[in-house]
């Protein structure tokens, strides 16, 4: 037995076996697919068997035998059309011309007589060659447009096919060489028949270890993936990740259909389409495996949802599986795979696509409970705000309160004993300045209140701000501080007169409040690109920049602020840039530690200007 | 002694037996010393005022280093302690004190909701609330700074 044999009868026999392994499949799910690669692989082991008996047994064959075997060999390439057809779509004309040309072919031999014309044979072997190669390249193409274990599984599809394409050459035209060629030529087509063989086997009806092999690295990518989705900025990004990851460890297209309580509807985010797509509950197959609550599989999808028909046809889509992403009790939506024919799901994908779907719900339902956990933050966060507001505005009520009714009661008592003693001039003062403490803080948060309503200004007049903030600085008597004024030209605008004064009071008492006596303040009046513009400048202890974005804000007090030494709520600069932003202004600050602060408004012309 | 400071509810009526209490108690209350904690300058200055008028022996501190310093140095009997203080708060003085060995009293000045907690907190005899009255801040006085006193 030279090697020649063994290698022959050793593929030969995987052959055999290979038939079997694919009949007892068709036979456990008889799908179109396995009903054409049980032929394909039983004319091959047909062949195969025939020969080795007929050599074992030395005998002749009938006429009508050989022609048989012959009708076999040119049924071949047709049978691998079919397969074709059954994982990708192949053009109804195809399929007929290439029949056509095969039953006239085998016609032709039934009627010739053995030995065959030369010309006839090699017509035969091109006819056979063409279409195997036709074949090998729709399934590269199949292959290029799939990911995952569909594209291996096609790769080794196509591999298989060129390779079955180049044996039937081979085998084909060895009868017209002599040895050695035609020996070399037989072993070298041997073996490719074999890699074929086996490359068809595992590509079309893949073992199930390799299978999952062949699923693994995209499954360990997308599970490697899955602990930072749920940190996505947005719930579709999570919707899209979570698509293209069960797109790629099931080699299909997959969707998510998210279930949208306020409208009691399943919603999907076609990609390249903004405008999402809503599904009732029950309806497609998304919303059948949400209703039920269990993985649905079809392979006829046009037939089992009529509705969706015309998706279907257009998206050539031949197969279906839906599972339900569910969270405990809390039903999330529905994944969908889809694939253009039947056979690139396997039996195990049900349970992979429930498996994704659960790993999806976890990533859905981390999301949900990050966002309902910020949610919660938030709440507690305007909460805190506003026991600070009040604990705040409590304290700060009842601290002059305090003086003010101690105080007021400890007079009333000593006059009550003694109705000719001298009044307690001290007494009395500090029940004026609490009292006056007290009405300006009442004001503050009234005007606070005001604030948050927008209705802090009123009656707009024309207002000189030149002369207001003269006003303004002439009026703070007795004050160890110079205020030094720089109003450049007569700036006018349409203004609430007593909230601007306000507003310009505010920012000079605090520059002085917060700066050591003798030192100047100075207030700039100008006009600016269409807008009034005026800053109030000190030489005082200065704003940390830390606290510099925060001032604004109300109860907001710098962090180098002593409390003993200055009252105050942080209601101050709050209320300004109410007053300001109400206006239509800005109002900022820039601050340097230890040298001083200056504190910048903004106020629109346009109005006053036309006014005036 | 009996005192009769009969606390918020006291009205003109008893002002006969206020002023009997006054004549009666100024001895004692000379012996009585009353440290008041603030920062708050204006209720530092008329408590202390009152309180002197009224015939303790009062001192004031504006602030938590102040307070104890004074703790240590001048042993009062009663101490009147606000708690929100910026630098170092009631808490903050409250502990240092015990941690010194000093069993003195204490009454919490607060405007805050949870005044009695606060004061179980630090474990003081007594709170008052701002804004407090005349009557209550005489009571409490004479109510801890008494019990002190006989102990």
């Amino acid at each position: 037995m030279t090697a020649l044999d063994l290698v022959t009868l050793l593929s030969q026999a995987i052959y055999v076996v290979i038939f079997f392994l694919v009949l007892w499949r068709y036979v456990r799910a008889p799908t179109p697919a396995h009903l054409d690669m049980t032929i394909f692989f039983g004319i091959l082991g047909f062949i195969v068997v025939e020969s080795r008996v007929a050599g074992l047994l030395g005998v002749t064959q009938p006429a009508w035998f050989t022609d048989l075997i012959v009708a076999a060999v040119i049924a071949l390439p047709y049978v691998l059309l079919r397969l074709v057809d059954d994982f990708t779509v192949v053009r109804a004309g195809i399929k007929g011309v290439a029949a056509l040309i095969g039953l006239g072919l085998a016609a032709i031999y039934a009627y010739l007589e053995a030995p065959y014309p030369v010309a006839w044979t090699l017509a035969t072997v091109g006819y056979i060659a063409a279409l195997s190669l036709y074949c090998g390249i729709a399934f590269v193409r199949a292959g290029r447009h799939a990911e995952g274990v569909t594209r291996r599984r096609l790769q080794a599809i196509s591999f298989g096919t060129i390779l079955f394409a180049v044996e039937v050459l081979m085998a084909g035209s060895a009868g017209q060489f002599q040895d050695p060629e035609k020996t070399i030529l037989n072993a070298t087509g041997q073996v490719l028949g074999l890699l074929s063989a086996v490359a068809f086997f595992l590509g079309f009806s893949p073992p199930a270890f390799l299978r999952r092999a062949w699923q693994a690295p995209e499954l360990r990518d997308f599970l490697q993936r899955a602990a930072s989705l749920p940190r996505l900025p947005t719930t579709l990004d999570i919707v899209r990740e979570l698509e293209r990851g069960a797109a790629a460890a099931t080699g299909s297209r997959a969707q998510i259909a998210l279930w949208q309580e306020d409208d009691r509807k399943l919603r999907v985010w076609t990609p390249g389409s903004n405008a999402p797509l809503d599904i009732e509950a029950g309806q497609h197959f998304a919303g059948r495996a949400f209703e039920q609550q269990r993985t649905i599989f079809s392979s006829h999808p046009v037939r089992d949802d009529p509705q969706g028909a015309d998706v279907y046809r257009k998206g050539r889509v031949g197969a279906v599986i839906a599972a339900p992403i569910t969270a405990g009790e809390r039903r999330l939506g529905a994944l969908v795979l889809s694939a253009e024919r039947p056979p690139i799901f396997a039996l195990a994908d049900g349970e992979l696509s429930q498996l994704l779907a659960d790993q999806a719900a976890v990533i859905l339902e981390s999301r949900a409970l990050i966002d309902h956990a910020a949610k919660v933050r938030a709440r507690e966060e305007a909460t805190r705000l506003k026991e600070d507001f009040l604990s705040a505005a409590a304290h700060d009520l009842k601290t002059p309160l305090t003086t003010v009714v101690a105080q007021a009661q400890f007079l009333e008592r000593k006059a009550m004993r003694d109705p000719s003693a001298p009044s307690d001039l001290l007494g009395l003062q500090r029940i004026v300045r609490e009292g006056q403490r007290l009405a300006a803080l009442v004001t503050d948060l009234l005007d606070a209140a005001r604030m948050e309503q927008g209705r802090l200004v009123s009656d707009r007049e024309p207002v000189d701000l030149g002369a207001l903030v003269s006003e303004v600085c002439s009026r703070q008597h007795a004050s160890p501080h110079e205020c030094e004024l720089d109003v450049r030209g007569a700036i006018v605008g349409n203004y609430d007169r007593k909230r601007i004064e306000q507003l310009l009071d505010n920012l000079v008492e605090n520059a002085k409040k917060y700066s050591p006596e003798a030192t100047p303040i100075r207030v700039e009046v100008w006009q600016h690109d269409g807008e009034a513009r005026i800053s109030v400048h000190d030489q005082g202890i200065g704003i940390p920049p830390t606290d510099l974005p925060k001032i604004f804000e109300r109860f907001s007090r710098g962090s180098n602020v002593d409390d003993r030494k200055f009252h105050g709520m942080g209601l101050g600069l709050y209320i300004c840039r109410g007053i300001v932003e109400e206006h239509g202004g800005r109002i900022w600050a820039e601050s340097e530690i230890g040298k001083g602060s200056t504190f910048h408004v903004a106020l629109p012309l346009g109005e006053g200007r036309r006014l005036n | 002694m009996i005192h009769v400071w009969s606390g918020a509810g006291a009205d003109r009526d008893s002002d006969l037996s206020r002023n009997r209490a006054v004549g009666n108690g100024g001895g004692d209350r000379a012996a009585t010393r009353v440290l008041v904690v603030d920062d708050d300058p204006s209720i530092l200055d008329t408590v202390t005022s009152i309180l002197a008028t009224e015939g303790y022996q009062v001192k004031s501190a504006g602030g938590g280093e102040e307070a104890l310093a004074l703790v240590a140095a001048w042993r009062p009997t009663l101490v009147l302690l606000d708690m929100r203080m910026p630098l170092m708060d009631g808490w903050a003085v409250a502990k240092a004190m015990r941690e010194a060995g000093s069993k003195v009293p204490i009454v919490v000045m607060t405007a805050a909701e949870n005044a009695k907690r606060w004061a179980e907190e630090i474990d003081a005899a007594g709170h008052l609330a701002k804004p407090f009255e005349l009557d209550e801040l005489l009571a409490c006085v004479e109510k801890y700074g008494s019990r002190d006193r006989k102990n």
